[in-house]
């Protein structure tokens, strides 16, 4: 509000000192109402210096022949002050060539003289209107900008709280990946150390983008990681659920697969909370995905039971756990990756590490999307077991 | 997307046609809201025509769902195909909404 009420401030630029009582007589109803106040200036040295000492005159209104500096080189410094400051240009009527010149230095307008005092306030009116146009368009520039800011610190943070250094024993080995989509999303993956060597590895999608999404995703990231002591995934799952479902005003949901792995005897125990089932990769190039536990989504529905199912994992096998990200990249011609293209991937890979196995993954399905932009977050988190030792 | 609604016997049938994603999911739940306010009848929605649907729209039939369950109104989804019904499935949400496999069942168990 203040900024709108402020008087604008003109910059007269002229080396007749006559001008000066005549502005101000003219303009005097302007002036009295607070719409203008008006500064002067004998040549363009000193309008720089003014311009710089006063900090926020909005326009100028400037003669071209004056001494030391004439209007069209002071048109030429305006910009280092400040790029937003217009300038109105005063020349000799039928001058031409000059006003060509001004125009071509980024004059706004100009005038001719005699100066006409009507067309004077039309022609300051006019570029003040514009002026406040361009200010509103600027304001609104920043405002998205910093709003993108804020989204992309919001996905750092995301980023920021998956583990980077996964837990690495004798038997087994782990990679895992996540690539935010431009919107900020809601998957994650997490590796947890439980006792007796035992690791739970969960990945997890939360529905819907935005920052909703993001402080869901951080609010059952933060769950999860509290609600794991216990050995059972099941119950894990179920207390995770709970305190979602309680806390859940705004009806997210978050899909989430969450598996206790034992590297000493190799088997995996997990309950799958309506999340896309991982795929295991036999030492033989062999896949199948998961069977499904019954569980729902987490936070839709408080004091649903999670069941959990066991597999053993035979040395050489690999558990490639994934979000839709993968399987639902699009390219040119708007197919999907698939399930099918995923398997294939995995099944050339079947003699990798983990981290080879993430690679090869990303890599297809790079190639697969070429330059289509994707709008979810690519996340996958892959267990290699290399077999117990003895 | 697209979504058409009419008055079947009992209940109100809501067609949903083409994709809904996390682009017009306000958009689906706005016209859902506007297919159902005003009324106190059960609701179909047939999802014959729906090509894809992701976790966002999920959410705006899982609100849906909810909304009307509070006001003691049905409310049944039907004629999947195989790729959303696998959706269904896959995020267990076939076990918290009713789903049926043609609009006639549907219909059918609003009048039980």
């Amino acid at each position: 509000m203040e900024e709108e009420q402020r008087p604008r401030k003109i910059l007269v630029v002229d080396d007749e000192p006559d001008l000066q009582p005549l502005v101000l007589q003219r303009m005097r109803r302007g002036i009295r109402r607070g719409q203008y106040q008006f500064l002067f200036a004998g040549n363009g040295v000193e309008a720089l210096e003014l311009l710089r000492a006063v900090g926020d005159i909005d326009m100028v209104v400037s003669d071209i022949n004056m001494p030391q500096m004439d209007g069209l080189t002071l048109l030429e410094q305006i910009p280092s002050v400040d790029p937003n400051i217009r300038a109105i240009i005063v020349s000799a009527y039928g001058d031409m060539a000059n006003i060509r010149t001004a125009m071509n230095r980024g004059a706004f307008d100009f005038i001719t003289k005699p100066i006409d005092f009507t067309d004077l306030q039309v022609t300051i009116d006019r570029t003040l209107e514009h002026l406040a146009e361009w200010r509103s368009v600027l304001k609104a520039r920043d405002q998205l900008v910093s709003v993108q800011n804020e989204l992309s610190i919001a996905t750092q943070i995301q980023q920021s709280v998956l583990p980077t250094q996964l837990p690495q024993g004798a038997g087994f080995h782990l990679h895992a990946s996540m690539e935010a989509a431009r919107s900020v999303g809601g998957d994650f993956y997490d590796t947890i150390p439980l006792e007796g060597g035992r690791v739970g590895l969960a990945i997890a999608d939360v529905s819907d983008k935005g920052v909703p999404a993001a402080l869901f995703m951080m609010a059952s990231y933060t769950l999860l990681r509290a609600a794991a002591g216990t050995p059972d995934a099941g119950r894990t799952m179920q207390e995770v659920n709970n305190v979602l479902t309680e806390t859940n005003v705004a009806g997210m949901f978050v899909t989430m697969f969450y598996a206790v792995f034992d590297p000493v005897s190799g088997s995996l125990t997990y309950a799958n909370g309506g999340h896309n089932p991982p795929v295991l990769l036999h030492e033989d190039g062999t896949t199948e995905q998961l069977p499904l536990t019954g569980g729902v989504a987490l936070g839709v529905m408080s004091d649903l039971d999670y069941n959990v199912k066991s597999i053993d994992l035979a040395p050489g096998d690999t558990v490639f756990l994934y979000t839709d990200g993968i399987p639902e990249a699009i390219n040119g011609d708007e197919e999907e990756f698939g399930m099918e293209r995923l398997c294939t991937t995995l099944t050339a890979a079947k003699d990798r590490n983990a981290h080879d196995v993430t690679d090869c993954v990303l890599t297809d399905l790079q190639a697969f999307v070429g330059d289509t932009p994707q709008f979810d977050d690519i996340t996958c988190l892959t267990l290699r077991f290399t077999g117990a030792v003895p | 997307m697209n979504v058409n609604t009419e008055t079947s016997g009992n209940s109100l049938v809501v067609a949903l046609d083409g994709r809904v994603d996390s682009s017009n999911a306000a958009e689906f739940n706005a016209a859902l809201e506007t297919a159902t306010a005003d009324s106190d009848l059960g609701v179909v929605l047939d999802c014959e025509n729906l090509q894809y649907i992701s976790s966002a729209g999920l959410r705006v039939i899982l609100t849906t769902a909810k909304s009307l369950q509070s006001s003691q109104r049905k409310f049944v989804i039907c004629t999947l195909s195989n790729p959303i019904q696998d959706i269904f499935v896959i995020s267990g949400f076939d076990q918290i909404i009713n789903i049926q496999g043609s609009r006639a069942e549907a219909l059918a168990t609003m009048e039980a």
